[in-house]
């Protein structure tokens, strides 16, 4: 190999990453202080992004155990009494809460025994929460259609 | 492998290399195993994964139909550690840039797979074979020295990302409490760490210990996070390597997936030559 080929050259492609890293950094720090980005966030680990190209495009965006993410998990609609499944206490799950359903041993968990079930999952970032509401419904065949009841954000108690 | 002999004007005998011998193809080695290993660290999990998803299937609207599908999981699951086997063994450089371009590929899918978008572990997979693809396009062209200078600093960039991901969502009082820890970790986890304090401590001194262990977590993810990208390549090496190794042996050793491939990223600044005319990267491993 001569000389001439280990020059350092034009590297385009670093520069790219380079830069990607820094549009992910640069986002990353205004989190705390932009309560609307920590909203999309919120609503990325929720799957309830307004649309899948928009919740996409934020997956390459590192998030290991943000937020305090709980589920609580029910046999029975919100409101009927007595349900079997305990309830009684929300757990802490470290981040994307849907995967009490999505991920394998959630799944298997939850949904072998072919019924129906009712998941709420809140994400609480600096004041704001985000509540969501799933219903997990059995539709024949060991399928389940995942039906999003409601998505809202239940407080703003303001940036700290 | 690493390198050749040659004579120079003088006639010594010198040593000369395949451009992309030596220091560099270390680097992309331990890179590449290290991604493997995250990977297929979960592969009993995946197996059952697989079982599951293709048992119970979910539809979930927000998802397009082929991110939804067992098959398209597993087939790029497998995909994912295939390339990275070509990769390795197929030593020319085509044929890493191809793998590695497939290897991203099948990880951006798993990272918007329904089964596997919630698993950091591709996450860090997919950064750390970004920076594999950028190196393969190096390889063979650039000079060693300033080929693994770049390498290493876009390796503690991006380590330094990672960190500042997990700090900031951290900067909340559910975590400087260290309730989410406690009620994560140390209330039941069966982990040596957890058992050990469950069996030392009673229930009011547990919970302020997990108040602390979760104030250290914010406070190294926050200072490293910060700081990591600035330090000199050696350094930043040897602190990624001991963070990044630390967080999963005192927390879980499934964690070991999602960080193995920034163990390995980290790893690149140990290959670093001290000076850009040192001849050490040159051939001689």
């Amino acid at each position: 190999m001569d000389t001439e080929t280990r020059r350092p050259r034009r590297d385009p492609l670093f520069v790219l990453i380079l830069f990607g890293v820094c549009v992910v950094t640069v986002w990353l720090l205004l989190m705390p202080f932009y309560a609307a980005i920590a909203r999309v966030t919120m609503k990325r680990f929720h799957l309830s992004t307004e649309s899948f190209a928009c919740w996409a495009i934020q997956a390459p965006v590192p998030a290991m155990y943000n937020f305090g993410n709980q589920y609580e998990i029910r046999d029975l609609p919100e409101g009927l009494i007595t349900p079997v499944l305990d309830s009684s206490r929300p757990r802490y799950i470290n981040h994307f809460p849907t995967r009490v359903l999505t991920f394998a041993n959630g799944r298997y968990s939850l949904l072998s025994p072919g019924q129906d079930r009712w998941v709420t999952i809140r994400s609480s970032y600096r004041g704001q929460t985000l509540e969501t509401k799933i219903h997990a419904k059995p539709i024949g065949e060991g399928r389940f259609e995942w039906i999003r009841e409601s998505s809202e954000i239940l407080s703003t108690g303001g940036d700290r | 492998m690493f390198g050749g002999k040659a004579t120079d004007g003088s006639g010594e005998e010198v040593e000369a290399a395949a451009p992309d011998s030596g220091r560099v193809l270390w680097a992309y080695l331990i890179v590449q195993v290290s991604v493997f290993a995250g990977l297929a660290w979960k592969y009993e999990f995946f197996l059952l994964a697989d079982q599951v998803y293709h048992r119970l299937p979910l539809s979930d609207p927000f998802f397009p139909a082929w991110l939804q599908s067992a098959d398209v999981i597993r087939w790029t699951y497998l995909g994912s550690l295939t390339a990275i086997i070509l990769g390795v063994v197929g030593m020319l450089p085509w044929i890493r840039m191809l793998c590695a371009s497939a290897q991203v590929g099948c990880l951006a899918i798993m990272l918007l797979h329904q089964g596997s978008h919630n698993d950091m572990t591709f996450a860090t997979s997919l950064w750390a074979s970004i920076w594999v693809f950028w190196f393969a396009t190096g390889m063979d062209r650039d000079e060693p020295a300033d080929l693994l200078r770049r390498g290493a600093f876009l390796g503690r960039a991006i380590a330094s990302m990672i960190l500042l991901g997990g700090a900031v969502g951290k900067w909340t009082a559910e975590y400087w409490s260290g309730e989410v820890f406690y009620d994560i970790y140390f209330r039941e986890r069966d982990f040596w760490v957890f058992n050990y304090l469950r069996e030392s401590y009673d229930a009011e001194t547990l919970r302020g210990i997990a108040t602390w262990y979760s104030r250290k977590v914010i406070v190294v993810e926050t200072l490293f996070g910060f700081g990591l990208w600035l330090l000199p390549p050696k350094w930043a090496a040897a602190a990624g390597v001991t963070i990044f190794f630390s967080i999963a042996f005192f927390s879980n050793n499934l964690l070991y997936s999602v960080l193995l491939s920034m163990i390995g990223l980290s790893a690149v600044g140990f290959f670093v030559p001290k000076t850009m005319d040192d001849t050490s990267t040159r051939g001689t491993g």
